[in-house]
């Protein structure tokens, strides 16, 4: 268990009760003044909530029990929505503000860590220049790499997209992904977005109106049958993570092997680097069904499937795969006879792939 | 009158006076920069020797340090200190009708500097006063410095409190402002224009060097 809450909190007239233990990356997911920036305040000890936080087995605070570490003593590591660098510092001086020790970070300016950070959040060209000429981009970069750098229990991150157009969003995660990756820290964000979440966390606690609704499995909770009503747009897209295999220019193609090891392939993306982690995502409306192998097709992705289980909603089927959802007309879904174990052929079209991540 | 050793008596004076408040000057106004019960009282204390005449301020402090009162006493027997009608009188008034001016300023720049940025220190492990020395303060050293200067201007111009716990000894405890009233008070309008123009001048340095500085720290953090 990496993070376990049971908080209160008021603020004027909003209440904050929320509880979830989770595990691994994690998301909380809910739209704007649900009480999801609260919920992060309260437990990086920003803001004086009663009850309960517990990080990798270590309490940080328990106010029934009189135990309440203040925020400089719970070693965690936030991201603020806009980064909120210290303007009197230059970036390099930024990124190492949560070392103490002039020794120390002389150390750690020539460690691996940092060059590899550096390297990987395209900061080199920036260490000498003053956070107020950055771009809004570039200033979250630094934001992730401060506290990065600081080693937290736990990566604490405010809406890492907001503001961000998809190129530089996609961006972004990837360099959120690559970076905890570099130092192995465990990862809490806070989103309104669907994708991001589905791209950026395993599991997800759903907040609504400062409550918890839901809290589990990502796969659980987003998918069609969750049942979230908060979150209702963006439920019908399936997420998969996969690693840049190979750029085909003469084909148009870049092709992209999943962790389950499907070969996918999507329209030619140089801007993916060959061996960098892609999370792509297509909507369940994308996905063609047929009960037969199609030959002479157009799409460049086939995939063998069963249905799993089906569902129907208002005029429409809901077929998963277990792997897959797609949606189609309740009409279509009579004419294919589709029903449990029914073997399937999704189909995909290379245009219909987005990158989240990469 | 020796002009020279008026103009660097009142120097050092207020230099005196601006670097005895600093320090309290500055926790103080930290601690208002701050939501706590009790907060507008202590506010209301800090700036009545704003709205009190500064005769009446002088009259307070020659009755609590003067040689009867029991401070006086005290600081006379264990430090070998007479207050009283001496230069420490002087620094005195001065610091006591300058504080409330720099804490205003200084406060004010405090509450500026957006907490969640404070937050984020403190999260990186910096506590209070960590925090407070390398991100607070440094973030609203704009004002702390106007806050100084004010400081500084105001103690440089200081008559009423002086005159009434000081007195006007040539010498001793004269100051630009109370020499100028001499020399009003004898007639000598021609020096006392001259006093009142170097009084203006050295105020003006004060500001104009305070504007270079901020310029050249903006130049400083551009590149």
């Amino acid at each position: 268990m990496i993070l376990d809450f049971d908080l209160r909190l008021k603020k004027g007239d909003f209440h904050l009760d929320a509880a979830a233990q989770v595990g691994g990356a994690t998301a909380i997911l809910g739209e704007s003044g649900c009480g999801k920036t609260s919920l992060l305040h309260a437990i990086a000890g920003l803001s004086r909530a009663e009850g309960r936080v517990t990080v990798r087995g270590e309490v940080l605070q328990d106010t029934d029990a009189g135990i309440y570490l203040p925020a400089e003593k719970r070693h965690l590591g936030l991201v603020p929505q806009n980064g909120q660098l210290f303007p009197h510092l230059s970036v390099c001086k930024n990124l190492l503000f949560g070392i103490r020790g002039r020794d120390r970070r002389r150390q750690v300016l020539a460690g691996e860590n940092f060059q590899g950070l550096v390297e990987a959040l395209d900061l080199g060209h920036l260490l000498e220049r003053s956070p107020r000429y950055l771009s809004g981009g570039e200033r979250r970069r630094v934001a992730l790499g401060r506290a990065l750098l600081y080693q937290p229990r736990l990566l604490l991150l405010d809406e890492p997209t907001e503001g961000l157009d998809a190129e530089r969003a996609r961006c972004a995660l990837a360099q959120v992904l690559q970076a905890t990756r570099i130092l192995d820290i465990p990862l809490l964000v806070v989103t309104h977005k669907v994708p991001e979440a589905l791209a950026l966390a395993h599991q997800v606690v759903v907040l609504n109106q400062g409550k918890v609704i839901a809290s589990g499995r990502c796969s659980d909770i987003l998918s069609r049958k969750g049942r979230v009503g908060v979150v209702d747009e963006h439920r019908n897209i399936n997420v998969v993570h996969g690693t840049v295999v190979s750029h085909e220019p003469e084909d148009g193609e870049t092709h992209i092997s999943t962790d389950d090891g499907l070969q996918l392939a999507i329209p030619l993306d140089t801007d993916l680097r060959l061996g960098s982690e892609v999370v792509l995502s297509v909507d369940a409306e994308e996905v063609l069904l047929s009960t037969q192998s199609p030959e002479a097709i157009s799409a460049r992705n086939v995939f063998a499937e069963r249905v799993r289980e089906v569902w129907w909603e208002e005029g429409s089927a809901y077929i998963d795969t277990g792997r897959w959802m797609a949606l189609l007309t309740a009409r279509a879904a009579r004419a294919l006879e589709i029903r449990e174990g029914t073997p399937l052929w999704l189909i995909v079209k290379a245009h219909s792939w987005r990158v989240l991540i990469g | 009158m020796d002009l020279w050793r008026i103009i660097s008596f009142t120097l050092e004076v207020a230099l005196a006076s601006t670097a005895i408040i600093l320090l309290p000057g500055l926790l103080l106004s930290w601690a208002l920069s701050k939501s706590w019960p009790g907060k507008a009282v202590i506010e209301a204390l800090v700036s009545v020797p704003l709205v009190i005449p500064p005769t009446a301020i002088g009259l307070v402090l020659l009755i609590a340090l003067g040689p009867v009162s029991p401070v006086g006493r005290w600081l006379h027997e264990t430090l070998g200190w007479e207050v009283a009608f001496t230069w420490r009188a002087v620094v005195l008034s001065c610091a006591v009708v300058s504080f409330p001016l720099f804490v205003r300023q200084a406060r004010s720049a405090l509450e500026e500097v957006d907490p969640a940025i404070l937050g984020v220190a403190r999260t990186l492990g910096r506590g209070p006063v960590a925090c407070f020395v390398q991100v607070h303060a440094p973030l609203a050293w704009r004002g702390i410095l106007a806050g100084l200067v004010l400081a500084f201007t105001r103690a440089l111009g200081e008559f009423g409190a002086t005159i009434v716990v000081a007195g006007n000894i040539p010498g001793q405890t004269q100051t630009l402002a109370l020499a100028l009233f001499q020399q009003i008070q004898v007639g000598r309008e021609w020096e006392a224009m001259k006093l009142a123009a170097i009084s203006t001048l050295i105020a003006v340095i004060a500001l104009a060097w305070v504007e270079l500085l901020t310029r050249s720290r903006d130049r400083a953090m551009s590149r």
